[in-house]
């Protein structure tokens, strides 16, 4: 019998959550992807839980999405970003959290630029925890919304292949995707300019390719990565323009291939470096869909942690 | 007067050795050993299974005194040893200021000088460890200074190190490095390998010492000098060292006792205790560090013990500095998990006889008329390390808890005793 609850009170990477768990947010999400699509999107489950959506790295769609919801789970709200926190006043993490936690706060979605802050967090406080993207380290809900979307257009993943295209060494997005993908028994590969793969990816149980029609030619489903300029200290390639010969992908080259391969981007898209607009805004893809998702995946995690405070 | 009866003697020079005597001290020397010794007057220490050893001495601990006296001081970090059977520290240069003259040299000795713990200063190899000019060594040796190294900055110009190893071969003195290139490790944090790339943070490749230690022995060969190599971590350092040795070039090696324990799957809880340099590398990294000590290539173990208040620990992982403290917890952490590759006469040997050969020091002797620098201690009495115990001022150790099979006695060093 499939589980009704979640095995963890935190939702802190895709590492620590069993296939059950995928799974149960899942048929969840699929209910609330039909909640949001009625005319009142709006139920009550979360009403008198407060959410604090702690971001402290810049985000725009993934903190819109949080925020949507949220509200339409009936939660009550509050947002705080790192532009007009006190921590460039030398406040830490924990001292900033406790702080708000004393406002009487139940859950906490935060954004952070050090992996594993999130997990920190969870040791040191009662709030359930949602981790929205830890530096390199995880970025799940939006792993999950990629495999769901998946599943939408390809029905079980299980011995599908997915390549994931671009930046992985900078890819907190690339490192739960892999996660994610392997507990549903799906192949994976990376592809992309050495440089930006790190060493030991293959430890992992990923394929690694060099050569983006290799990969293309493999796959079913592509999901390509944005190239992080501002996460890159070091030069790990010589140019866009040369990234883009070598390693974009363009409709040309997409029509070359025999089969259909599925587009995905998690955004924001650097159109005409890493994905050409005639592929985003081609039939294969399914980036706006994965954007839809997103609400649903979020609303279902926020749900289950709620009813797993409840107990 | 002391008198501790029926222990089992421990030192493999000594005529008593492996035999169960008793032992007299008196005004700071050992003045009798004997099957049976009644002295009236003597204070008795009496305790069932008890070892005694010649003082162990612990090579490269962080002090933090002067300028870092909330972190630990001369009185805590003697406390810290004692209490971890060490009766004498070789100390790091890198407080505040850089122990890079004689003054420094003199500030330490004229200090500890009252104390029970031996302290042996390791001057500065290059001003404020900054890594570009090569120090007063010949006068830190002429005061009282070891060894010399940069402490916890390794020394990273190759040409720096050439003239460092030079200039100290005039006097015989040793230079003591702890390879890591920084270039190459850049802004790691953690080993590199599959548990890095897991948690998405860069890693410190076992390259980063690799070649370090390869230019080293390079260096030595070509200067004919004399170096030490400190905090070996990795499988392939290892070797080189084992090479280098077996041509006869005068390099000594050690690794720190976190090391031979812990990998870096110990990090996958983000616990920042468990930061620390060089990183903990793999299982196959440790089967050769063991390997390592058990034919000579690694000569002892230390404590690397580095203490660091909460404020610089208690962090998100990327941001906490690294560093553990360990002088309390060396003995009792080798005792009880390394105890099936070695015997207790071999972890001695790591602990009290082997630093003292590569520093030069003259190791204690467990016979009559000689100075008493001893450590007590009961190999198999269990105990739990709690976090009052801890007499480092900072407590950033990732053993709070755990509970370690045998337990520092006391030691007798400079005429006194500190006996639990």
């Amino acid at each position: 019998m499939a589980s009704t609850e979640l095995s963890t009170k935190h939702v802190l990477g895709i590492k620590y959550l069993t296939v059950d768990d995928i799974n149960l947010i899942f048929e969840t999400a699929e209910n609330f992807k039909e909640v949001i699509n009625r005319p009142i999107k709006k139920v009550p489950s979360l009403r008198d839980v407060t959410v604090a959506n702690l971001f402290f790295e810049n985000s725009t769609r993934t903190k819109l999405s949080f925020e949507l919801a949220e509200k339409r789970l009936s939660a009550d709200v509050v947002n705080f970003s790192a532009s007009s926190s006190s921590l460039k006043k030398g406040e830490t993490l924990l001292d900033t959290v406790n702080n708000i936690l004393s406002m009487k706060v139940d859950m906490v979605v935060i954004r952070h630029p050090a992996p594993g802050a999130p997990a920190y967090l969870a040791k040191h406080i009662d709030a359930n925890i949602i981790n929205a993207g830890d530096g390199t380290h995880e970025h799940p809900t939006q792993a999950l919304l990629d495999a769901f979307s998946m599943r939408e257009k390809l029905g079980d993943l299980k011995n599908k292949k997915i390549a994931i295209f671009g930046d992985i060494l900078h890819s907190r997005v690339a490192l739960s995707n892999i996660f994610c993908l392997q507990k549903l028994g799906a192949e994976v590969a990376v592809c992309g300019p050495p440089t930006l793969i790190p060493k030991h990816i293959n430890k992992l149980g990923v394929k690694v390719m060099y050569d983006v029609r290799t990969a293309l030619e493999w796959c079913d489903v592509a999901n390509i990565l944005r190239i992080q300029l501002e996460r890159q200290e070091i030069k790990y390639f010589p140019s866009l323009r040369e990234y883009s010969q070598y390693f974009g992908i363009n409709k040309a080259l997409l029509n070359s291939l025999d089969t259909k391969v599925v587009i995905m981007h998690p955004g924001p898209i650097n159109r005409g470096v890493e994905i050409t607009s005639d592929v985003a805004d081609s039939d294969q893809s399914i980036i706006l869909q994965q954007v839809e998702n997103g609400v649903a995946i979020r609303m279902a995690i926020l749900y289950l942690l709620a009813a797993k405070r409840d107990k | 007067m002391l008198l501790l009866k029926n222990v089992l003697i421990v030192c493999p020079s000594s005529k008593h050795h492996n035999k169960k005597r008793d032992v007299l001290i008196k005004n700071g020397l050992i003045e009798k050993i004997r099957t049976k010794i009644d002295a009236p007057k003597a204070k008795v220490v009496k305790i069932a299974g008890a070892v005694l050893s010649p003082g162990w001495l612990d090579v490269g601990a962080q002090i933090g005194d002067p300028g870092f006296e909330h972190r630990e001081d001369i009185h805590s970090v003697a406390a810290a040893a004692a209490a971890g059977g060490f009766t004498g520290l070789a100390v790091y240069p890198n407080s505040n200021p850089v122990v890079q003259s004689k003054s420094e040299v003199l500030y330490l000795k004229n200090n500890t000088k009252e104390g029970i713990i031996d302290f042996y200063p390791i001057g500065a190899v290059s001003k404020n460890c900054e890594g570009t000019d090569i120090t007063e060594m010949y006068d830190m040796h002429h005061t009282g200074a070891v060894a010399f190294s940069d402490g916890s900055h390794p020394v990273q110009s190759n040409g720096l190190m050439m003239r460092a190893l030079d200039y100290a071969k005039g006097f015989e003195g040793l230079i003591l490095n702890r390879p890591q290139d920084k270039s190459i490790a850049a802004k790691g944090q953690l080993h590199e390998g599959a548990v890095s790339t897991a948690l998405g943070m860069r890693g410190i490749p076992s390259l980063a010492e690799e070649m370090m230690v390869q230019r080293d022995i390079n260096l030595v060969e070509y200067t004919d000098s004399k170096l030490h190599l400190a905090n070996i971590s990795c499988a392939g350092a290892v070797g080189m060292i084992q090479k280098a040795k077996a041509k006869g070039l005068k390099v000594s090696a050690s690794t720190a006792v976190m090391n031979l324990i812990n990998t870096d799957e110990d990090v996958l809880g983000f616990d920042s205790n468990y930061k620390v340099l060089p990183p903990l590398r793999e299982k196959s990294d440790q089967k050769e560090l063991i390997k390592g000590l058990k034919n000579g290539s690694i000569d002892f173990i230390n404590s690397n013990h580095t203490p660091l208040e909460g404020e610089k620990k208690n962090l998100e992982f990327p941001y906490a500095d690294f560093g553990a403290i360990g002088l309390q917890t060396t003995f009792a952490i080798l005792n009880t998990h390394l105890r099936k590759h070695f015997e207790l006469e071999e972890l001695i040997n790591f602990l009290a006889i082997k630093p003292r050969e590569v520093l030069h020091i003259p190791v204690p002797e467990i016979e009559e008329g000689k100075e008493a620098n001893l450590t007590l201690f009961h190999p198999t009495e269990k105990w739990q390390l709690e976090e009052a115990d801890i007499l480092s001022k900072s407590k950033n150790s990732p053993y709070i808890g755990d509970t370690f099979t045998g337990k520092v006695l006391g030691i007798i060093n400079k005429g006194k005793s500190n006996l639990y």
